[in-house]
């Protein structure tokens, strides 16, 4: 059965090329921009490089007061403020403390150079699994003496020494002070931006002290939970922790809420574009994100359901012998939905190529640097999911006509 | 003969209804489309307000812990002897976080004449803020030293700011209440008038402004001082700049950037995503203009017949092309009033903030795009038609 739709399927995409052309360039063109849109929310809330511990990791990125009067003022938060309250759950094995990246410049050969400095505890190198090209990381030892070492991303170093052939132990000068590299990591793209900089440094030789006792600072922490099972165990125990963190005197007095959230990565960006202090604006971001492929996938439909109407018309005949011949109404519109859908995996597939171009197009052209798109099999599944729905999204209403067509009327339209 | 093309239509109106949907939400997405070409086009065609060529801007975090008052002046006042002392550096100023083509942006309100007017551009800035920029003065003054004394707290607006509060009236002198000053006693007094300043970048409107003068309180938390250079200061300069400030401010990290650079980056994260909407939405219309085209030219292959007999009783090849021509234009005037309904709420609603004329010019492009894209769409099933000739048409029923 399914063969012989098929046989009939190929034979009318071949009869008419030029609305075969239509609806292909139509479909393939639609998934196209679906596909590149897939991977690219893929590669901002997916850190594979260097987060592969990312499933079991939480983030703590900012800090937030509130008051009933509707005010709100955020932040970062210390390291002391991590150290002292996260650094005091039971469930995570381990914490790293980062601090946001500061620009900095260095000059060499009268060449200006922007480096991105971080500065991290040792728990960093444990957690995300950066690939060092030469050296190692420093070591906690380090830290604690406060020397000052630094590791420093494959750019950095082209960029500072050339295309010297090894760096480790020579040293490198940024805001003015001289730091030993200990090791070089490869590029980092900037949009992740936990992991990102050019140049890590020890916290202790931070210019802001990290001991200073204010809530609001420069750091985040990941906390890595001891496997993906206790990762909601681990963001409950910080969530009730919060609830009993006193508010700083200084603060009394304007705020009533201090809230600080442990969220997943995905969740960082939520929060930050669609949530608030209160909700990490997960179930708002799958909305809009709905909302929007709906919107955009109805043109593209309906012009596809009225290719597809005028298509039918055009086999009235044919549909008029069947039925004369007793096929149910029913049967009709399974062969005609099989056809469309066959017909959008076909579009789905010269969109994919497509795809596979364009992506190759933009990690050629480095507009964002260090960025490398792929199609990966998540994408893969979205894609044959969102063909899937085109086409019976596009075959439904069209088959529906073409059931009801009157079996006198169809033989006599020709 | 148009109400009769009107009826034609209307007899067909449940096979034209997916047609006339097609070309409505087409219409919604040119309209959405032409609207943000209109809004940004209409801003990169008003002024600058400013000049950004050898000016510099020195970002600095300052970790230093200092005591009161009286030594965070004097340190700062320490630099600025500094600084001034090089050849190369024409004029300094320090400055609040939103300096120009930065993200930052700090906003207040004001209360006049029972009015709130918001949101206004708050900025804090130095003496020589305006001729590091070289700002247009359209007014009065700019700050100068003696504005430490005075009882009212002094600022400079926009024309923007002055046209929101005073209109055509005059502007000098007035005194505003503060709403930062909780007791109401300082009043805001308006000592000077500036032209608009696009610092958001070339195509985005510069908003409401009201510039206000650093004072020794706020130095505490500067960390932006705006630099304008000579026209030789090179890079072994910026180099010898660097080491100076950052040598002196030892608790910092220091970074220098040029506002020339600054601006390229602001205006490349505005066009990409208009570029990137308008490339899809290009693929959109080249999508239905080809649907559209493929339903006419198979809705005139299956009236041949009707085509046939006109031709026959004496109508034109010419006359038989316009009226289907015709046609298709009357079924895009029916989506097009539906589709001017809801444009035209945008305006009235005021969403997003526009001009209802960027909206309205918006429209009336989107309309001629529209009708421009049928009209070709149909030309050629048009021709089609004019060369049945009627003898083969007639023949086959």
């Amino acid at each position: 059965m399914l063969k012989n739709y098929l046989k009939i399927a190929i034979a009318v995409l071949r009869r008419r090329k030029f609305f075969t052309f239509i609806s292909l360039f139509g479909i393939s063109l639609t998934l196209t921009v679906l596909m590149v849109l897939a991977a690219f929310i893929e590669k901002v809330t997916n850190p594979v490089y260097p987060g592969d511990k990312n499933s079991r990791s939480l983030y703590i990125k900012r800090l937030t007061y509130t008051s009933k009067k509707g005010w709100i003022n955020s932040g970062g938060s210390s390291f002391y403020f991590l150290t002292h309250y996260a650094g005091s759950l039971k469930t995570p094995v381990k914490m790293a403390i980062v601090s946001r990246s500061t620009s900095s410049n260095a000059y060499v050969n009268n060449k200006k150079i922007v480096i991105d400095i971080k500065y991290t505890n040792a728990d960093l190198w444990n957690i995300a699994n950066y690939q060092f090209i030469e050296g190692k990381p420093f070591t906690p030892d380090q830290i604690n003496k406060a020397d000052r070492v630094a590791v420093i991303s494959e750019r950095t170093r082209k960029e500072y020494f050339g295309d010297a052939v090894t760096v480790v132990g020579k040293y490198i000068e940024a805001d003015n002070i001289s730091y030993r590299v200990t090791g070089v990591i490869k590029n980092v793209p900037e949009i992740e931006e936990v992991f990102y900089a050019n140049m890590f440094l020890p916290y202790t030789v931070a210019k802001s002290d990290y001991r200073n006792k204010d809530f609001w600072g420069d750091y985040s922490a990941i906390l890595l939970s001891p496997s993906e099972q206790l990762v909601t165990k681990m963001r409950t125990e910080y969530e009730q922790m919060v609830t009993r963190i006193p508010i700083p005197d200084d603060m009394k007095k304007d705020f009533d809420t201090l809230h600080s959230d442990a969220d997943t990565y995905f969740e960082t960006f939520t929060r930050g574009f669609f949530g608030n202090a209160d909700n990490a604006g997960y179930a708002r971001f799958l909305f809009f994100m709905s909302l929007f492929i709906l919107l955009f996938m109805l043109l593209p439909t309906v012009n596809l359901v009225n290719v597809n109407i005028t298509r039918i018309m055009e086999r009235s005949s044919e549909i008029g012998v069947r039925k004369a011949f007793g096929a149910s109404s029913k049967t009709l519109v399974y062969q005609f939905i099989t056809e469309n859908i066959i017909l959008t995996i076909l579009g789905g597939i010269i969109g994919l190529i497509l795809t596979v171009i364009i992506l190759q197009v933009i990690n050629g052209s480095g507009l964002i640097p260090d960025f490398d798109l792929s199609i990966n099999p998540l994408v893969l599944l979205y894609s044959l999911l969102a063909c899937l729905f085109f086409g019976l999204l596009s075959g439904v209403y069209p088959a529906w006509r073409m059931s009801r067509l009157d079996v006198v009327t169809a033989l006599k339209a020709q | 003969m148009i109400k009769h093309l009107f009826k034609l239509i209307w007899n067909k109106k449940k096979q034209n209804f997916l047609l006339i949907t097609e070309i409505f939400i087409s219409f919604l997405v040119i309209f959405g489309v032409f609207t943000s070409l209109v809004y940004y086009y209409r801003n990169y065609k008003k002024p600058m307000g400013l000049t950004y060529n050898n000016v510099w801007v020195i970002n600095f975090q300052n970790n230093k812990q200092f005591h009161n008052t009286d030594s965070v002046t004097q340190y700062y006042a320490t630099l600025t002897a500094m600084l001034k002392n090089m050849p190369q550096i024409k004029t300094l100023s320090y400055a609040s976080s939103n300096i120009p083509f930065t993200s930052s942006t700090s906003t207040t309100r004001l209360i006049y004449k029972g009015q709130e007017i918001r949101p206004i551009n708050f900025y804090r800035v130095g003496d020589n803020y305006r001729e590091a920029f070289n700002m247009n003065l359209l007014e009065g003054r700019w700050f100068n030293h003696d504005d430490v004394v005075s009882s009212n707290r002094p600022v400079v607006i926009n024309a923007s700011l002055k046209e929101s509060l005073f209109g055509n009236g005059r502007a000098l002198g007035q005194l505003i209440d503060d709403s930062h000053d909780d007791k109401h006693v300082r009043k805001i007094k308006v000592i000077g008038v500036v032209q608009d300043v696009k610092d958001k970048g070339d195509y985005l409107p510069s908003g409401m402004a009201m510039y206000n003068r650093v004072d020794t309180s706020d130095m505490r938390y500067i960390g932006k001082l705006v630099i304008k250079v000579s026209p030789d200061a090179d890079a072994a300069f910026e180099s010898k700049l660097y080491k100076a400030v950052a040598g002196y401010m030892k608790e910092a990290s220091v970074e220098i950037e040029h506002f020339s650079k600054k601006r390229e980056s602001t205006n490349r994260s505005t066009l990409i995503p208009i570029i990137i909407f308008s490339i899809v939405a290009a693929f959109l219309i080249i999508n239905v203009s080809l649907g559209i085209f493929g339903v006419l030219w198979y809705n005139i292959n299956r009236r041949r017949g009707e085509i046939g007999l006109r031709r026959a009783v004496g109508a034109s090849g010419g006359s038989v092309s316009g009226q289907l021509i015709s046609e298709s234009l009357i079924l895009t005037t029916f989506s097009l009033i539906i589709g001017v309904f809801f444009a035209i709420q945008f305006p009235l609603l005021n969403v997003f903030n526009m001009a209802a004329s960027t909206y309205v010019m918006a429209m009336f492009l989107a309309v001629a795009f529209i009708y421009l894209l049928v009209f070709l769409c149909s030309l050629y099933p048009g021709r089609q038609a004019a060369a049945i000739y009627p003898a083969v048409a007639l023949h086959e029923e």
